[in-house]
């Protein structure tokens, strides 16, 4: 109880953090996301339903912090109206309207992710650390690309620069560099207090019948 | 499945599903709620990017910095002479076009001076947050200028600070028009631009429009969001595309330079287009 407490008051934490962590400029400003990061290792260590509290709460102060919300005022409709010429009425109304990633997306992400993290908790459990950073990477990735994929696919067209690879590979690195650090402390705090790992998914039972 | 695993799942979907259908304007008080409470660790973290940047700048001759500060202290004193002459010209102006049926021209009499904190470091967007908010007359989707052009809108507001989504973003778009021409088109950033000063693009204007290399892209005015006749930037390229004309735009503002901009207040009235009777 004390360590998904001290978990999630953690996590709180870690926004404040995030607020100091410089990009990186020659990689089209890729940085470290030490939140994400750090719910995607505590993923692995808490129960379900505080996995599915942590992804809530994450996902929520993330979308509130960093998530670009469109307002579709007359505005758009007016600007709609510019690119209905020679005939080609409504022509390019989808990319003035811009279709933006909704408030809240991140929690729906967070919750399939941190599930998906849920299954190495046996491993993480043995002190086996070389697949949870394994992991944590390939959720990263699926995180920016998912993100990024509905953006684009909701701008109109599907569009993939070399900038944007660069940057989700950057911050994929960095955070499978970092992901050992994050483990080893939710270790120790596990340690401290004398908090038990169990894998509650799909678990064996024989009876003796 | 475990019954209490069964019912956090059944509460995380109602609560996100709760979440997802909230509307603009509780997403927005709720976003500036947050950008209130992460405040102090904004600046915060501004503050050291700051002083890392100064200490690696080298050092300004005090003497030097005395003489350009007496020379921009004459050069306040001749422009506030030149605004308050404008300021009666364009009243002037605006009570003989009254008298001839024109529309009126608002001038911006209500710009609030900002000081960029930190550029912000979210992942898809191009954005960066200033220290003025709600409590100095600033509100969402709010023109932000420089001296040389336009800088972008404002996003989320808390009451001490400011998000403002760069002209560089795709996010923000533009009703402009080439400066001479009837062009009219929709400018943007483009998507995946992560450098500090990409290019732009007008899109949407005629097949052989006439826009040349050099030319003035300034704001058109629609779209009810940002002020007519903005500067925002010299037109690179023009090229034909299938069906309309697209532009390259080189943006007026140099946005890796940013520390002080303009935001437009809330009780300015917008520039109208003039009018012919």
């Amino acid at each position: 109880m004390l360590f998904n407490l001290i978990v999630i008051a953690l996590t709180f934490l870690s926004f404040a953090v995030e607020e100091f962590v410089p990009v990186v400029g020659v990689a089209h400003n890729a940085r470290l996301f030490i939140t994400p990061i750090f719910f995607f290792c505590a993923s692995v260590a808490v129960p379900f339903p505080v996995m599915l509290l942590l992804a809530f709460t994450t996902g929520f102060v993330w979308d509130a912090r960093y998530m670009e919300v469109v307002s579709l005022d007359s505005g758009a409709e007016r600007l709609a109206q510019i690119t209905s010429f020679g005939g080609f009425s409504g022509y390019g109304a989808g990319m003035v309207g811009g279709g933006e990633l909704g408030f809240g997306y991140s929690i729906i992400l967070f919750g399939v992710l941190g599930s998906l993290m849920q299954g190495i908790r046996p491993l993480f459990r043995k002190g086996r650390w070389e697949l949870p950073v394994l992991m944590v990477g390939f959720v990263t990735v699926i995180w920016l690309l998912v993100q990024y994929v509905v953006l684009t696919f909701l701008r109109g067209d599907m569009f993939f620069p070399n900038e944007m690879w660069v940057k989700t590979v950057s911050v994929t690195l960095m955070a499978m560099l970092a992901s050992p650090l994050f483990y080893l402390v939710l270790h120790t705090l596990a340690r401290a207090t004398n908090y038990e790992i169990r894998y509650e998914g799909l678990r064996y039972r024989f009876d003796g019948s | 499945m475990k019954t209490l695993n069964l019912i956090a799942l059944s509460v995380f979907m109602a609560a996100t599903i709760a979440v997802l259908t909230l509307d603009t304007p509780t997403t927005r008080k709720v976003q500036g709620r947050v950008l209130a409470i992460f405040a102090p660790f904004i600046h915060g973290s501004g503050a050291v990017q700051d002083t890392t940047s100064k200490a690696a700048a080298p050092d300004v001759d005090p003497r030097e910095l005395m003489r350009y500060n007496e020379q921009l202290k004459l050069e306040v004193a001749k422009l506030k002479i030149l605004s308050q002459r404008h300021d009666e010209l364009l009243d002037e102006n605006n009570r003989l076009r009254e008298m001839v049926g024109y529309k009126m021209r608002a001038p911006f009499k209500n710009l609030v001076a900002a000081h960029v904190v930190k550029r912000s470091a979210a992942m898809w967007w191009n954005t960066l947050i200033i220290d003025k908010g709600t409590e100095d007359g600033i509100e969402s989707d709010r023109a932000v200028l420089t001296d040389s052009g336009l800088v972008g809108k404002t996003g989320r507001v808390s009451p001490n600070m400011a998000e403002v989504i760069l002209l560089t973003d795709e996010l923000c778009r533009v009703a402009a028009m080439v400066e001479g021409t009837r062009e009219k088109g929709i400018l943007s950033g483009e998507r995946g631009a992560f450098v500090n000063t990409p290019d732009l693009r007008l899109r949407f204007l005629s097949r052989n429009g006439e826009v040349a290399p050099g030319m003035n892209v300034i704001s058109s005015g629609d779209g009810g969001v940002f002020p007519a006749k903005l500067l925002l930037g010299r037109v690179k390229i023009f090229e034909n595309k299938d069906i309309a004309g697209e532009a390259v735009v080189e943006p007026a503002v140099d946005f890796s330079k940013l520390e002080d901009v303009f935001v437009v207040g809330t009780d300015v009235a917008r520039a109208v287009e003039v009018k012919t009777p």
